[in-house]
């Protein structure tokens, strides 16, 4: 193999039904991915049952079936190659209960794919997932309108989808012209690695042409270092030992640093990652280290470790702007859900609802409502009833971003936008 | 529709804890309907060493969340975090 490519996350998001799987099936098996003598072997036992013209459809079929006797259950796995990176590919899951696992967890997208069906066009995980990608800070999209060989591969229906699909674009603040919108079916192999001959009116990329349009990743190496605490130890002979994964800047022995909110401060005597130590630590990394002048009382899950001379911002009040994905009946002020916020879970009310806005097209609608509902995008004014912490999103997105739970339910997405600080 | 994989990190509450029995612990309390497959473990720092269960969950309401609380209030765990999901293919 040649030199490493550079690397990228992709998710693929979208409706339950609108051919996520299909799709992530079609880019393993036309880049290769799936091993040629696995794909001979379905090609042959597919002929021999008449079904040869759907060759792909049974290679998912039957990889499906191998998966059920447990044979391939590794999302590692799911790596393919274009001209310029090698992709790992997450396919996420449609229920909005895995929402908090997306904006909490470890794997982070570069880059996602939104898949709609060119019949049903925008449904409502359309939104929720393009809610997400934005507070997931996302910002490399392609829109393939899928399914095109159920509408007869039609470029009236697949403006129809492009334009109400721009409007939703836009109002979550990302800039339609700049997308790739493809039309594609998954199915059938149409403008994925090859331009279809169904689609002559169609100029543009084909899905791996979009693909290598995207740019590679940066590291947040420059933003000020920030690393959620997920626990702290003591260890004999050792000492005080939070572990975490960085998020943002670097961290090297000999600096100090603050744990806030705690407040504490000492200094980093050594950092271990897979239990070597390490010189320097970066963001991605997950890692534990140890602290001279700290103690294990001092810190605990759900502070944030930062440099001493810029230490992590503890908010008294702040402003975001969310999305009610459920809620059973309305959320007025006063109300005191969880708030899931890196490694922390705060309770927080809510002082104020302070501006509905349109989901048509993102401006206000209406100034100081007096309740949000499901479907609602809103800017709030948030307090935490104990201290946490949490940055604006334009400033440090890892730290901004935040799921809201109650009753065991995810109710909604959002965003930092500014904070009164503690 | 769909099937979700999720890698859920568990984090023991010391270097001492013994992750073999760890691990028989956390696979007997899986709640139904959701399945293991397999614990691995993957070094840390300075001792630590978190598991790492792959689970197999559907793609509808409640999520992880019956096998976080689960994995949660096993002995000798500190803490539970999904590290990766993903709907299988």
């Amino acid at each position: 193999m040649a030199a490493e490519k550079p690397h990228m996350n992709l998710a693929v998001i979208g409706h339950i039904d609108h051919g996520k799987s299909t799709l992530v099936g079609r880019l393993l098996y036309e880049t290769g991915t799936i091993p040629a003598h696995v794909i001979e072997k379905y090609k042959v036992e597919a002929e021999e049952k008449g079904k040869g013209s759907f060759a792909f459809a049974w290679v998912m079929d039957s990889l499906k079936e191998e998966r059920e006797r447990g044979i391939t259950i590794d999302i590692a796995h799911k790596r393919f190659d274009t001209d310029k990176y090698y992709y790992t590919i997450v396919d996420c899951p449609g229920h909005r209960d895995f929402v908090k696992n997306m904006i909490t967890g470890a794997s982070q997208a570069d880059a996602a794919i939104l898949t709609v069906d060119a019949k049903d066009g925008v449904m409502e995980q359309t939104k929720e997932h393009v809610f997400l990608a934005t507070t997931l800070g996302i910002n490399q999209l392609i829109i393939a309108v899928n399914k095109m060989d159920s509408v007869d591969y039609s470029e009236e229906r697949f403006n129809e989808v492009k334009e109400d699909v721009s409007t939703l674009l836009k109002m979550v603040g990302y800039k339609p012209d700049g997308i790739n919108f493809i039309p594609t079916s998954a199915l059938f192999g149409a403008n994925i690695s090859e331009s279809s001959k169904d689609t002559p009116w169609y100029k543009g990329p084909t899905i791996l042409e979009g693909l290598d349009q995207f740019t590679a990743p940066e590291k947040p190496t420059g933003l000020p270092l920030r690393i959620p605490v997920q626990d702290a130890y003591t260890i004999s002979g050792i000492g005080t030992v939070p572990v975490g994964r960085v998020e943002t800047g670097t961290m090297k022995p000999g600096d100090k640093v603050t744990f806030m909110p705690s407040g504490v401060s000492g200094e980093v005597k050594s950092i271990e990652m897979h239990h070597e130590e390490i010189p320097e630590a970066v963001p991605g990394d997950n890692i534990g280290f140890n602290v001279r002048g700290v103690g294990k009382k001092d810190v605990r899950r759900g502070d944030v470790t930062g440099p001493a001379s810029d230490p992590p911002t503890v908010a008294d009040e702040f402003t975001a702007q969310i999305v009610v994905l459920q809620h059973p009946s309305a959320i007025t002020a006063g109300y005191t859900p969880v708030f899931h916020c890196h490694t922390a879970q705060t309770a927080c009310t809510f002082l104020s609802i302070d501006k509905k806005l349109d989901p048509r097209t993102g401006q206000v609608s209406e100034e100081n409502p007096t309740f949000i509902k499901a479907g609602d995008a809103a800017i709030v004014t948030i307090k935490p009833t104990r201290p946490m912490v949490i940055e604006p999103y334009k400033d440090i997105p890892q730290l901004g971003r935040f799921a809201i739970r109650d009753m065991g339910t995810t109710i909604a997405t959002g965003m930092c936008i500014s904070v009164k600080k503690r | 529709m769909g099937e979700v994989v999720a890698v859920i990190k568990i984090m023991p509450n010391g270097v001492d804890v013994d992750l073999e029995k760890l691990k028989e612990n956390l696979a007997a309390v899986v709640p139904a309907g959701i399945e293991l497959n397999g614990i691995a473990e993957e070094p840390i720092a300075f001792g630590l060493v978190a598991l790492m269960a792959t689970v197999v969950v559907g793609d509808v309401e409640g999520g992880t969340d019956s096998v976080e609380n689960a994995f949660a209030e096993v002995p000798d765990v500190e803490s539970v975090q999904v590290a990766e999901i993903g709907r299988l293919l």
